[in-house]
């Protein structure tokens, strides 16, 4: 059984790209520290410390091999990033997709709440890290198009721009501001376009593209 | 925009608008025709843009008192000068939809304290709700009456549970003290263009739509984008002879100069051909550039 859950995580993993190693530029991001502590960039607006129903162990599932983690791709369980304004926690029955295979760890307890949701058919109920004022309208969809698809970046840079090496926490905690001075920040300077060309541009700048 | 980009930049940034060829290299100019020939004022517009921006129905009392929030009225007219005993005709009514017409040369732009209203790259006027103060100074300067303040908290009252689930959430919902208007769904525009750049093209004609025009069941209101001469609306500017840049359109010269009978009879001069014109903005003396273009009712009198 435990030959077959590794095909099925080799497969899980394959199917999310992340079978060649990806390089990941260090600088583009900052390690969290702990909660609630100073950010890099001078901001310290983080808002309230979240505790989740589960502490789920974004290390072990994102981060790197080296450190006991499966670099799975973040768009394989936050895949509607890359398609929707809103990057959506996955469904339940997307951790059970692989969850059910994975005899080995069924026992532990963080494992056996999972399973304790499914069977009684309730989602979880996660709690917003990133959570924004409601007059801003920020659209995952377009930075992730941009960053990863036509910049070739991976996922865990580019994510990790506004989100930090999630892939190095266990419960996702903010450690970038997300105020609207550190969006700008980014938007007016000149960035290359793509992975190839020389041309550069800058985001919008308009305060209509966030807030109507 | 920072301090810096507007210090640096101030002479580009306090350009006049609107100039010739303003929006040639502009991939979007949002614009409007309005046809009041096929306009049958039956509120259809209103509706839609009550459902689709979070309006919240202020009820009868404070629509009496002049505090109806609908960034899209129909207004009324009956024929001038006609007597009649009735305090309103068994017929005849003329309509005309009004909202925001998204001036080039916006008199609210310029007297807003914190800039909370201003240009957009697409020739829209915006207002930002999280900046505005509420001094209506807005309100005060528009010509055309179609900024509304919100003067009670509405967001307590207009949508009683579980009424507050038809929101869009897309659009902020309001709350006390802020001035709002007609955006032209620039939430639709702003998904369209995200679509768009997604698919590394440009918004297409008839790709995006406001609510109002959506649902006018006579197609009297047409949007599009001028900036893309072969969309439908910028043919309908350009048939009409309206210029975004001119204070005077072609059809009103034809009140000014009579064609001489030699004229007339040879088919030169531009007079003869604007008594077929429709297209005016409204108030354009003024100077405020409007983007919208009304086409002139053609029926007349009673039907």
């Amino acid at each position: 059984m435990k030959t077959f859950s590794r095909i099925v995580l080799c497969l899980a993993a394959t199917l999310a790209g992340v079978s060649a190693a990806p390089v990941v530029s260090a600088d583009a991001f900052v390690q969290g520290g702990p909660i609630g502590s100073q950010t890099s960039d001078g901001y310290n607006a983080l808002g309230p410390v979240v505790t989740q129903p589960i502490e789920f162990p974004h290390n072990r599932h994102a981060g790197t091999r080296a450190n006991g983690g499966m670099e799975i791709d973040c768009l394989y369980c936050h895949t509607y990033a890359r398609r929707s304004a809103v990057s959506g926690i996955p469904r339940l029955s997307k951790c059970i997709g692989c969850h059910n295979m994975i005899e080995s760890v069924k026992e532990k307890p963080r494992i056996k709440t999972l399973l304790a949701y499914w069977d009684r058919r309730e989602a979880i109920p996660w709690k917003k890290v990133h959570d924004l004022p409601d007059f801003v309208r920020f659209n995952h969809e377009r930075h992730i198009q941009r960053f990863i698809f036509d910049q070739g970046r991976p996922s865990r840079e580019a994510c990790g721009y506004c989100h930090g090496d999630v892939a190095s926490m266990t419960t996702a905690r903010r450690v970038k501001a997300i105020s609207m001075g550190w969006c700008v920040s980014c938007h007016e300077k000149e960035h290359r376009i793509d992975a190839v060309s020389f041309k550069t541009g800058h985001g919008p700048n308009d305060c209509w593209q966030c807030h109507h | 925009m920072s301090l810096d980009n507007l210090i640096s930049n101030w002479s580009k940034l306090r350009v006049r608008r609107p100039q010739v060829d303003q929006y040639k290299d502009s991939p979007y100019k949002w614009a409007m025709v309005i046809d009041l020939d096929s306009c049958t004022g039956c509120n259809a517009c209103t509706t839609a843009c009550y459902a689709e921006n979070n309006l919240p129905v202020v009820g009868k009392k404070r629509f009496l008192e002049g505090q109806a929030m609908h960034w899209l009225r129909i207004e009324r007219y009956w024929g001038e000068g006609e007597e009649s005993t009735q305090e309103f005709p068994e017929q005849g009514a003329a309509f005309l939809p009004m909202m925001c017409q998204q001036c080039e040369s916006a008199p609210c732009e310029i007297v807003c304290p914190v800039g909370a209203t201003h240009h957009t790259p697409d020739g829209l006027n915006s207002q930002v709700y999280n900046r505005c103060i509420g001094s209506r100074y807005c309100s005060a300067n528009c010509p055309y009456k179609v900024r509304y303040f919100n003067w009670y908290n509405y967001p307590e009252s207009a949508w009683p549970s579980p009424l507050e689930l038809q929101l869009s959430p897309d659009v902020t919902v309001r709350s006390k003290g802020v001035m709002e208007k007609c955006t032209f769904c620039v939430q639709r525009l702003t998904e369209a263009k995200s679509k768009a750049r997604t698919e590394k093209r440009n918004v297409q004609d008839g790709e995006v739509v406001t609510a109002c025009a959506q649902a006018c069941p006579t197609s009297a209101i047409h949007f599009g984008n001028i900036a893309d001469s072969s969309s439908t609306v910028a043919k309908m500017w350009k048939a009409q002879q309206v210029e975004l840049s001119a204070d005077k359109q072609k059809k009103d010269m034809k009140h000014e100069k009579m064609p001489a009978a030699s004229e007339v009879a040879s088919g030169v001069g531009a007079s003869v051909e604007a008594e077929k014109l429709r297209g005016y903005r409204v108030f354009e003396e003024l100077r405020t550039y409007p983007s919208v273009v009304y086409l002139e009712r053609i029926r007349s009198g009673e039907v």
